[in-house]
């Protein structure tokens, strides 16, 4: 029984080294970023491997604030991510379910056809995208983009639920059945639940996927209130010296809502709901 | 078996009337300017001391033609033209498009700009500088405010008291300064950095040597003496004199200059203003004369302008034409001259007091005068293209010069076939 | 089940599969036809709108045109890139999502927190940041190897063979966190009871993987897998922005980086249009064949 017990000790200590390990390898290269916003005169890199750069000031933040409209910015991308998160939240979900539960005619080639979407590069398709949002009058809104954003995460979140869903079995809609709720009352009540680490992981993709997104927002939004946060960060560069510092502190602070989802969520995905007690 | 989702519900019902609602609040046309009002939209790449002076200039034009609505919308250069590509095929587009010469050549051949030569009277194009007047095929397509967009050498005062007029006292200056502070065995100071690995940084050295990158008739010329002897030139800088790092992009190279490791730097006009915030002391002179042909080293020298969507309405060209002439005017391109050092095109501005005196300009206008103008076909960038792959590898040790100019050249050649087929 | 009954179900999957589908295949089929058309066309700069179609002479050029660099070279380039990303992604993300999961470990969250940050910063500045770090001279990584390993630097950026790995390091960097996040997802979907009735035979930590972790997380894997294998053969973005638009030389390229040169450069867009329809069939292949093998379409309780 010791013997096991000091196993799990080196276990748990190697685990630690390895998140550890990890971790600086994760962070090292990020605060580097952190260097170039805190850096003066726009300096994107350096020749030493000091943590804290010399001349460090918060300039750069104070300006990204005061002489930009970076709070706009932040305004507008939360409102499309939220949009984009929301939609893909409630087609996904619905929409992998019925790939995981039922039979129907194309349902292979459903599924083929969502990976096919993906399938293309971006470039190409920016000028027939473009044409089709003018004849649809959708240029220069925010609906255009949206839906544009859920056309683009929605073919992995439908199958990411659809593969959760396949590790719930298919007992628990019987016994909802028994109880006398009607397919949508199983599949809401208590389906959907179990499969709440899936959900996370659509929610912060779709976030994520609009939250990031450049060349279609570009193309598509003429208006500078419209812009977007990578629009804005765009503004930053130049083809030949780019303001790096304003840069730099822009991505700190666009990185921070992301990571503050993800723990916010991560309460379900990593929640132990012991789905053993149930699927027993 | 509940678990506590409401909150979570509750927060996304909220999320989705927001989205309906943002949805229905933003319509095509956002940005609303009262019904009456005629609105104009510029597109252009400037950096942002460029674009604060020119929403000033708007906001008197706008102050001056209260029916007038102008917006400029700022996108990144590469952006801005295949976006203008996209949008002008697709029959929209901003009303005005502003950018550097070359962006003409293309949208030339997919007619989505308009010859200006009958908008704009002989007198009123007489005052400018017939460089910032972009004629192509027999029609003007852009009207430029500014002219340069130039390399220079660029020079820290307190490690170069006075800069270099000939390569040899480059290479001097460069000794003198390249130096091992920290007694590593690597040097830490350079006497020259620039961004060399990058074709457009070339040039100065292949024009010094006798050569540039295409003929008369808009062929590339790339296998040339001047092409061979520069790029020996560069590799002699490298590895004979050792004055400039083994390794530089243009992020590098300006790295060196600002923390005062490099004495020297070539870069662009764009550059200048950067310098002068870090706090350095810069100086701004022509780059050197190479003493073996006599020739200065001369720069691609761009006109940045104002060019007409071929989709306006005539309702709005008048008022288009009205804003060119106003950002045209004297007093605008002398306030741009003050404070972003940049050429004015103007040819009284061009004369006025502070634009002959001010040092960096004065500087300025030699190197100018010493370049050649940027070509506008839309063949430049498969030159471009072409010459990087050789370039780098004569730099990598893998080829030699002669044999570049060859490789470049039959590149060249071939991807002008493949873009004209 | 009654005819009433059948009625009802199949109205029930229309209303729960069609929403999505409709905007996807109303965003995507014009595209997609747009450029079958183009592809079959002579859309370029001299026929930028009086283009018309010309057979398959663009799908000729693809493959037989003599380029820079090599057709096949860059092919088989883009294969490796993908193929050891996805490994990488998929081996470091799962191996982490699995010690990060266990029980014992506290302060989970602040590990979590950072581990997501390469999939939380913007791409550009922190593809740029490792391009610095791979500078000869000045980049942390040299720098590193040369005052903790007492090794001389690597010529990262100025040789092919160098720039190729920086610029993989580069990218499984950046994808791990995502593969972790998705393993994290997938582990919460195993019974314990499972677990504990391994312990409870006495099996080893080898074999509970092996025997109940990997097949049981496959579900929610595979799609990730395949979708971060299609994505990660077009991107882009990672290798141009590190090696400087394909520094040194043009030898640091994927199939893709053409398509962009042919669209964004040259104005070629018939070539381009063809290329990339050369690129989705390759996917779809890849698709199909991993599709069937890993049975993903099916439901693995059944």
């Amino acid at each position: 029984m010791s013997a096991k017990k000091k196993g799990s000790e080196i276990r748990v200590a190697a685990s630690y080294a390895v998140l550890v390990l990890f971790s600086v390898i994760a962070l090292f290269p990020v605060w580097q970023i952190v260097s170039i916003s805190l850096r003066p005169a726009d300096r994107l890199l350096a020749t030493t491997l000091e943590l804290v750069p010399a001349n460090a000031s918060f300039r750069n933040y104070e300006a990204l604030f005061t002489d930009r409209p970076f709070i706009l910015w932040m305004f507008n991308s939360t409102f499309v991510a939220a949009a984009v998160t929301l939609s893909g939240v409630v087609l996904a979900s619905t929409c992998g379910y019925a790939f995981s539960r039922f039979q129907f005619i194309g349902k292979k080639a459903g599924l083929l056809s969502l990976l096919v979407t993906q399938m293309f590069p971006a470039t190409m398709l920016l000028l027939p995208m473009y044409i089709m949002l003018v004849n649809l009058g959708l240029i220069n809104s925010y609906l255009g983009i949206v839906i544009m954003y859920s056309a683009t995460a929605l073919p992995f979140c439908i199958w990411q639920m659809k593969g959760y869903y396949d590790t719930i079995p298919t007992s628990l809609e019987e016994a909802g059945r028994i109880d006398g709720c009607n397919q949508f009352q199983t599949f809401y009540r208590i389906i959907l639940p179990l499969a709440a680490p899936a959900l996370v992981i659509t929610a912060l993709f779709s976030f994520m996927a609009a939250w990031t997104e450049y060349l279609v927002a570009a193309q598509i939004l003429q208006d500078t209130e419209l812009w977007t946060l990578p629009l804005g960060l765009k503004s930053f560069e130049s083809n030949m010296g780019s303001e790096w510092g304003l840069y730099g502190a822009a991505s700190v602070i666009v990185t921070i809502p992301v990571v503050i989802l993800f723990l916010s969520l991560s309460r379900w995905l990593v929640s132990g709901l012991t789905l053993g007690s149930v699927k027993g | 078996m509940k678990r506590g989702r409401g909150p979570l519900s509750s927060a996304l019902y909220l999320l989705a009337l927001l989205g309906v609602a943002g949805c229905a609040l933003f319509p095509a046309s956002c940005g609303n300017a009262g019904p009456e009002k005629i609105r104009i939209t510029i597109w252009h790449q400037d950096r942002i001391d460029v674009r604060l002076i020119l929403e000033r200039q708007l906001a008197r034009f706008m102050a001056l033609h209260p029916e007038v609505r102008v917006e400029q919308l700022f996108k990144e250069t590469e952006q801005l033209r295949s976006g203008f590509i996209i949008a002008a095929i697709a029959g929209q587009g901003p009303e005005i498009v502003y950018g550097p010469s070359d962006q003409v050549g293309p949208f030339e051949v997919m007619n989505i700009i308009l010859p200006l030569e009958s908008i704009f009277e002989k007198e009123w194009l007489d005052r400018y500088d017939p460089r910032g007047l972009t004629w192509y095929k027999g029609h003007l397509y852009q009207v430029a405010d500014k002219l340069g967009n130039h390399l220079t050498l660029v020079y820290n005062k307190k490690l170069v008291p006075v800069p270099p007029a000939t390569d040899a006292e480059l290479v001097a200056i460069g000794k003198r300064l390249t130096a091992d502070l920290n007694g590593d065995g690597r040097p830490d100071r350079y006497g020259l950095a620039w961004n060399y690995t990058e074709p457009f940084f070339f040039i100065p050295f292949m024009t010094g040597f006798g050569g540039w990158i295409m003929d008369d008739r808009g062929a590339p010329s790339l296998d040339s003496r001047g092409t061979v002897d520069g790029l020996k030139f560069v590799i002699a800088l490298r590895d004979t004199h050792r004055i400039i790092p083994n390794e530089a992009d243009y992020e590098i190279a300006d790295l060196l200059f600002k923390d005062g490791n490099a004495g020297m730097i070539i870069n662009g006009d764009w550059s200048w203003a950067g310098y002068l915030n870090a706090g350095l002391d810069i100086g701004v002179a022509p780059l050197p004369r190479i003493a073996a042909t006599g020739t200065w080293c001369g720069t691609m020298v761009s006109p940045k302008g104002f060019s007409l969507n071929v989709n306006i309405t005539p309702e709005k060209k008048r008022w288009a034409v009205e804003l060119i002439r106003f950002l045209m005017a004297e007093e605008n391109q002398l306030e741009a001259a003050q404070e972003l050092y940049t050429m004015p095109t103007h040819r009284g501005v061009q004369q006025s007091g502070f634009v002959r005196d001010n040092e960096i300009l004065r500087n300025s206008r030699i190197q100018i005068d010493h370049g050649r103008p940027m070509p506008v076909v839309p063949e430049l960038r498969a030159i471009w293209d072409a010459m990087r792959p050789a370039y780098q590898s004569v730099l990598a040790g893998t080829m030699t010069a002669e044999q570049a100019g060859r490789e470049m050249q039959a590149l060249a050649l071939r991807r002008i076939r493949e873009m004209n087929e | 089940m009654r005819d009433s009954q059948k009625l009802r179900q199949r109205l029930f999957v229309f209303a729960l599969v069609a929403p999505a589908f409709v905007i996807l295949f109303g965003v995507v089929i014009y595209p997609f036809f747009y450029n079958v058309v183009i592809s079959l066309s002579n859309m370029n700069l001299r026929h930028i709108r009086d283009w018309r179609i010309i057979g398959f002479d663009q799908y000729v050029k693809v493959f037989t045109e003599p380029s820079q660099p090599a057709f096949y070279g860059v092919f088989l380039k883009t294969l490796i890139w993908t193929f050891v990303n996805v490994f990488f992604h998929v081996v470091i993300g799962v191996f982490l999502a699995l010690v990060l999961n266990q029980k014992e470990i506290r302060g989970k969250w602040l590990f979590r927190a950072i581990l997501v940050l390469p999939w939380a910063v913007p791409q550009l500045i922190v593809a740029l940041t490792w391009r610095g770090m791979f500078n000869y001279e000045y980049g942390a990584i040299n720098q590193i190897l040369r005052q903790w390993f007492g090794l001389q630097g690597v010529q990262w950026l100025k040789q092919p063979l160098e720039a190729f790995m920086a610029v993989i390091i580069t990218n499984v960097w950046l994808g791990f966190p995502f593969m972790m996040v998705i393993a994290l997802g997938a582990l919460q979907s195993i019974p314990r009871d499972l677990y504990e009735a391994a312990d409870i035979d006495g099996a080893s930590w080898l074999h509970k993987l092996t025997t109940i972790t990997i097949p049981l997380i496959r579900p929610v894997m595979v799609p990730a897998i395949t979708l971060g294998t299609i994505w990660t053969f077009n991107n882009l973005n990672i290798v141009w922005l590190v090696s400087n638009s394909g520094e040194p030389s043009d030898q640091t390229h994927l199939l893709v980086s053409f398509v962009y040169k042919a669209a964004f450069n040259f104005y070629r867009y018939g070539y381009g249009a063809a290329l990339s329809m050369v690129i989705f069939a390759i996917l779809l292949v890849f698709s199909l064949t991993f599709m069937r093998k890993s049975k993903a379409t099916e439901n693995v309780y059944s």
